[in-house]
């Protein structure tokens, strides 16, 4: 929940952004720390994680003392990326691997496995900085300037994935017409709760029957509008949340990036992907796609390096086959955009080209949610019922 | 496509992600009619809070 709740805005959002304005520059960065400690042990204990993942406030303390000694081109900044990958596995992939290589009764799960409050978002932003530290990208700032990024309530727990480059200046100098963000923070806040309630929370009604057991008993033509409905809720809750974050940075006067732009109007899949969750195609392209060659190799290895880039994206966003085969499955249609568009050359498309291009996005893009938010044999199930009856 | 533009305009302003204001919000009518919306948001937001679930990307 967290967005939604009194406490965030009585607690923490008002008190912390208000003191933020108030004090002198330099007590800026602690106040931001100290809010965002108090944030994520009331909301670990309250609603993720319990008291264990309280406790791993620790790590973000950890990193913040680490990472004083990332140099340009020091091992230690590698370390870090090794680190922060060990964290994430720990947490989010140990049971998943272990069922997978031991089979699903094996002793080597962990039974008390958590998940630390927002761990996908701050461990890929700790891999952000010790990259870009080791290649001089990024000054190293104050440990209570890091501190303060990795801790900075708004995105902590969801995103959008900060970069530091972009979070140290708006830290240091952040706007000072209280009036306009104050208007602005708050609408877009109000804008973002409404879209979380009145329509994501709306389509859980048919959502909810996305499940083994109503798609075998479903008539057929009620399937496709469940789906559609659950790709208005994932696009309405997600850039809801991102209104909220980036409406409450707003508050502080920091200006966080978009992660959404209009992106169910795009006309092809790869404009799709640069118009959704923005800050995460950002990070996957910056920190796998061109380590791994990005598209200046042989074509072949371009297919792969987008396949492997949308495994990563599938892997991180759930420790899942069917995840994996959500990434597959759309690193497969952006392959098939590439050789497409290779093919075209660079004619303009007509308006009812336009439209069937349209057609097409809309409909890889909501057949792949299937794999998203049903596992595998029931999204197999999902389409066996769709397609064949 | 103009009127497309202008309505995608009056959204972003409407749901706080441009500050650039739309040409025909200029003048105290427009200050009104945003004080009408945020109420309006209010009343949505009360009327509806109660079927409130988990956002999908938390806790994953």
């Amino acid at each position: 929940m967290i967005f939604d709740t009194f406490s965030y805005f009585l607690l923490f959002l008002l008190p912390a952004a208000l003191l933020f304005r108030g004090v002198a520059p330099s007590f800026r960065a602690p106040v931001i720390s100290l809010f965002g400690a108090a944030f994520f042990i009331y909301f670990s204990l309250t609603t993720v994680g319990g008291v264990a993942g309280a406790f791993c406030l620790g790590l973000f303390l950890w990193e913040a003392l680490v990472s004083r000694f990332y140099r340009p081109g020091s091992a230690l900044c590698l370390l870090g990326i090794v680190q922060a990958l060990v964290i994430l596995f720990v947490f989010k992939y140990w049971n998943f691997t272990a069922g997978l290589v031991a089979g699903p009764g094996t002793s080597w799960r962990w039974t008390g496995a958590f998940l630390p409050l927002g761990i996908s978002f701050f461990t890929f932003e700790f891999i952000h900085y010790a990259r870009d530290r080791r290649e001089n990208r990024t000054e190293a700032g104050g440990f209570w300037e890091y501190l303060a990024f990795i801790l900075f309530f708004p995105t902590m727990v969801a995103g959008p994935i900060k970069r530091y480059q972009d979070f140290l200046p708006t830290l240091r100098s952040p706007t000072r017409d209280w009036a306009n963000d104050f208007e602005r923070g708050c609408t877009r806040i109000l804008a973002g709760l409404a879209k979380k309630f009145v329509v994501a929370d709306c389509m859980t009604s048919l959502t909810q029957h996305l499940n083994a057991t109503d798609i075998a008993r479903a008539e057929r033509w009620i399937l496709p509008f469940w789906l559609l409905a659950y790709a208005v809720k994932i696009y309405f809750d997600f850039s809801a949340y991102s209104d909220i974050a980036i409406g409450s940075a707003r508050l502080f006067g920091m200006k966080v990036k978009e992660n959404f732009d209009w992106p169910y109007a795009r006309e092809n899949i790869t404009s799709f992907w640069r118009h959704w969750h923005m800050s995460l195609t950002r990070w996957l392209t910056d920190y796998v796609f061109i380590p791994l060659g990005g598209s200046r190799v042989a074509t072949g290895r371009i297919y792969f390096n987008v396949l492997a880039t949308f495994l990563v994206s599938g892997l991180w966003h759930g420790a899942g086959l069917n995840f994996v085969v959500w990434g597959l499955w759309h690193g497969a249609a952006l392959c098939v955009h590439r050789w497409w568009t290779g093919l075209r050359g660079d004619c303009v498309p007509s308006t009812p080209v336009r439209w069937i291009n349209w057609g097409l996005t809309m409909t890889v893009v909501t057949l792949g949610w299937a794999w998203f938010t049903m596992d595998l044999p029931t999204a197999l199930l999902f389409y066996k019922r769709l397609f064949l009856g | 496509m103009n009127w497309l533009l202008r309505l995608k305009h009056w959204l972003e302003f409407l749901g706080g992600a441009t500050d650039a204001v739309p040409r025909s919000f200029n003048g105290p009518g427009g200050w009104v009619l945003l004080a009408v919306w945020w109420m309006a948001l209010v009343g949505l937001i009360t009327l509806f809070c109660r079927q409130a679930s988990k956002f999908i990307y938390i806790d994953f």
